[in-house]
């Protein structure tokens, strides 16, 4: 009996030194395909450079409460880069994967970069769209993609309202009433950024995309500088899109070290050139101001200022039955 | 619309015109082609010359308003035309894009809420339930057997003829998180409820996987074949001496693609084949059992080869038992009709090493199979009473070989038969037919009647039989894949019995079985 527990014991032993390649999973939101391509080549010659390990980094990419979603159904994330705190906050409180006070463990609320809400008009803006105002008007069909599923979506549904608030000193009946209009000329809704990209870019639908920042200038060098133009609007909202490490997964897979890396160098100088050079806002002042020239100046407001917090934002617009759910009616 | 109503208008108005003028124009006689009145005109206005010349300067006047007219409107709808043409065919191509996109949206939703949905299925495999992730399966089977048996000769003195419901099993079996497969086989036929099968199985590869709970030990061909699949109604002499289901935790897998198989394994232990199986252990020392099949041709091109095969296998343990309330011993051997013919004493019990050894062999090919195997039960036993035998080494053997021939040409197969058409008569169609024959003959060590009298020795003579040859043939016949219906004759005969001249094994056993089966 004891020789064969030896044995078992063996064998196990074996099996356990056979798994030793490094393997990440990043869950991430729908328009940050690219910089996640150009980051994580760079990480994996990093890291292969610091402890002669190879690393490999899947990505998984989709609405950023979509992923979110399938992160808490038991995709095995090790690291989520998700559009709001608040789907990650998700994640803790209904699949306790991470610590609530995860968005504390790295600087400036885990938001590595920033982003805005710009419009995407056609080349020459035959509508004349220049500001919310104009995308609200009869005749002007918007693209967007869904909030209940988009964080892009979200943030861009929270600066249209912000301006509409602005605009009519705070009078929410108003904000309320400019929204209804503007979700009135959304023909139809994607699931995420990247799906109202196509829409707007591919199909050819609509005058006007209200798309992240980096999307629209993505959107500028993938179809050409001579299809669109990036208007930006006089107010948008300052999107912070966060990162954490998913705990439980990656103490399973034993990645928790390489994933803190991986994350803290998005912070670095590297991965801040590579967050600018993909039109992400970067925190890095030097590197900010280095690539000015790729952002126009904004005025933008922030989810707190405008909306108590995310938490707030969530349940008043987007929680089942909240204001969007009242205001929109598909057009078919 | 304007434009068109004025366009109307103005054509009108100079068709009108051109209409009248020719009535003034011709040489005084004109006429309406609807048969109206006409005017005449007077012939001055033909040529222009004599006539009002005041009247002449005006009508040529509006002429030429006209002219100009007409040329204005077809100017202007030449230039809107187009530009509206373009301004709708612009808002329909929209439409269609939306439509289309809002399609194409909707099949991806309809794609992802697919790809979350379970699955169920039905069908000849039983009930499959899995999740859309594939990481829970569960899957729900069944045996049902119910046999008859029909005793000759016996004088009615020991085989009772009847029916029985020889297998009620439900067979929940299912995979958790891809490579965690379980097994829970609960048996309803019978006089009492057993757990036959309770087991999960680790893959961490096809040449490595980890089975631990209660399943058939691995020593046995013709045991270790499900019990849906075999050829007669019960299993051979040979069988016998194998080991049936017991408790353990076993090492196994498939090498060079199936070429060969082996299992490795340690089990509490169980005395020789027997219908009542243990869920408890009844003894320290625990049974080390290993088997190693062999296919050598099973990937090469050559058909004929590719059914072949062969290997040994084997069982190890030191049985002592735990209390004197158990023996370790198996409690009889049985023909194929189900009787004993081979008993141990009262108070012999198993007293030290206890190994076995089968090698066995199959074949394969087309509508013929072949199988057979040889055992070796070799075992220590003792009896407690005063002058008793001790530690004997009783060395059982047996053997067997069974073959079979599909008439109507499917392949024969150690995993059951699949008709190639459903029994259906209204199409012509019978299932499959396929005549089974074994031979099988058991050998229990003569040592065991040696002693100074039948209590003092391990068996008596004029209870048990030291020897049992048995033949049966039979015909099976499968209707579709779930359901069979068998008939076969079993003749044994015995050797060695001293005692009362009737019954089993003082007369010969001559059974005629039936049974029909649904398993899926």
């Amino acid at each position: 009996m004891k020789y064969f527990l030896n044995l078992l014991l063996f064998v196990a032993l074996a099996m356990a030194a056979n798994a030793a390649e490094i393997k990440l999973l990043n869950v991430s939101y729908d328009p940050t395909r690219e910089l996640y391509v150009e980051y994580n080549a760079a990480f994996a010659k990093y890291w292969k450079a610091k402890t002669g390990d190879d690393v490999d980094i899947s990505q998984s990419h989709g609405g950023s409460g979509k992923q979110a979603q399938s992160v808490i159904n038991g995709l095995e994330a090790d690291v989520v880069t998700l559009a709001l705190a608040y789907d990650i906050d998700a994640i803790s409180t209904q699949a306790r994967l991470l610590p609530a006070n995860w968005q504390k463990r790295l600087p400036d609320n885990s938001t590595p970069y920033t982003s805005t809400i710009v419009f995407l008009v056609r080349k020459g803006n035959p509508k004349g769209i220049k500001d919310w105002d104009d995308v609200v008007k009869k005749g002007v069909s918007v693209v967007v993609a869904n909030p209940k599923t988009s964080g892009g979506a979200r943030w861009a549904y929270l600066a249209a309202y912000a301006y509409a608030l602005e605009k009519n000193n705070h009078d929410d009946a108003a904000a309320r009433d400019f929204i209804t209009k503007l979700y009135k000329n959304v023909p139809v809704l994607d699931s995420g950024a990247r799906g109202s990209t196509v829409t707007f870019a591919q199909r050819q639908i609509g005058d006007v995309l209200l798309a992240w920042e980096n999307e629209a200038h993505l959107a500028l060098k993938e179809f050409g500088a001579d299809k669109f133009d990036i208007v930006t609007p006089s107010l948008s909202i300052l999107a912070e899109p966060p990162v954490t490490i998913v705990d439980k997964n990656a103490k399973r897979h034993h990645t928790t070290e390489v994933a803190n890396e991986y994350l803290k160098y998005l912070y670095s100088d590297e991965g801040q050139e590579i967050a600018a050079k993909n039109f992400y806002r970067p925190r890095n002042e030097a590197i900010a101001a280095k690539y000015a020239a790729n952002f126009n100046q904004v005025k933008l407001v922030t989810v707190d200022q405008e909306f108590g917090g995310w938490t707030k934002a969530q349940q008043t617009h987007f929680a089942d039955g909240g204001v969007f759910d009242q205001i929109f009616q598909p057009q078919n | 619309m304007k434009t068109i109503k004025l366009k109307q208008l103005v054509i009108a108005a100079a068709l009108g015109t051109q209409f009248a003028l020719p009535a003034y124009a011709a040489d005084g006689a004109a006429t309406g082609t609807n048969g109206t009145a006409t005017v005449e005109i007077p012939a001055f206005a033909a040529d222009g010359s004599g006539g009002n010349p005041a009247q002449e300067a005006e009508i040529k006047a509006l002429k030429q308003q006209i002219d100009a007219l007409v040329q204005k409107v077809n100017s202007l709808e030449q230039q809107r035309g187009p530009a509206e043409q373009a301004a709708t065919i612009s808002d329909l191509d929209q439409q269609v894009r939306i439509l289309q996109r809002q399609r194409e949206i909707d099949q991806d939703a309809a794609a992802a809420k697919a790809a979350t949905a379970p699955k169920i299925t039905l069908g000849a495999n039983g009930f499959s339930f899995s999740s859309a992730d594939s990481n829970f399966v569960t899957q729900i089977h069944g045996v049902i057997q119910v046999d008859s048996r029909t005793f000759f000769h016996d004088d009615n003195a020991k085989g009772v003829d009847g029916f029985l419901l020889r297998r009620a099993r439900p067979i929940l079996s299912g995979t958790v998180y891809r490579d965690f497969d379980y097994m829970f086989v609960p048996d309803f036929g019978g006089s009492t409820v057993q757990i036959f099968d309770a087991y999960l199985n680790y893959r961490y590869a096809p040449e490595f996987q980890v089975q631990v709970g209660k399943f058939k030990s691995p020593v046995g061909i013709e045991a270790l074949q499900a019990d849906a699949n075999i050829q007669f109604n019960e299993r051979s002499l040979a069988t016998d001496l194998v080991p049936n289901r017991d408790l353990g935790l076993a090492l196994k897998g498939d090498l060079y693609g199936g070429a060969a198989s082996y299992t490795v394994g340690i089990f509490n232990g169980v005395s020789d084949y027997n219908g009542t199986t243990t869920n408890q252990f009844s003894q320290n020392n625990k049974a080390l059992v290993s088997r190693l099949i062999f296919q050598p041709w099973k990937n090469t091109d050559v058909n004929a080869l590719r059914g072949f095969g062969f290997g040994v296998a084997g069982s190890y343990e030191n049985d002592q038992p735990a209390t004197n309330a158990t023996t370790s011993l198996t409690p009889g051997y049985t023909t194929d009709g189900q009787q004993k013919f081979f008993t141990y004493n009262k108070n012999v019990y198993a007293s030290g090493v206890h190994w076995r050894l089968s090698p066995q062999s199959y074949y394969y090919y087309g509508p013929f199979g072949l199988l057979g195997e040889y055992v070796i039960s070799d075992q220590r036993v003792s009896n407690d009473s005063t002058g008793g035998s001790k530690n004997v080494d009783v060395h059982n053997t047996a053997w067997e070989v069974a073959g079979s021939w599909l008439l109507t040409g499917e392949d024969a197969s150690y995993n059951g038969i699949t008709p190639r058409q459903n029994f259906d008569p209204r199409l012509n169609q019978w299932g499959a037919w396929q005549v089974v024959a074994r031979f099988a003959e058991l050998n229990v060590d003569s040592d065991v009647f040696k002693g100074s009298s039948v209590n003092t020795s391990l068996a008596n003579p004029t209870v048990s039989a030291d020897r049992a040859q048995s033949w049966a043939l039979g015909l099976n016949w499968y209707l579709n894949k779930n359901i069979r219906a068998d008939v076969s004759f079993s003749h044994t005969t015995f050797g060695g019995y001293t005692g009362p001249t009737t019954g089993v094994p003082a007369q010969s056993e001559n059974v005629l079985f039936t049974r029909v089966q649904l398993a899926f």
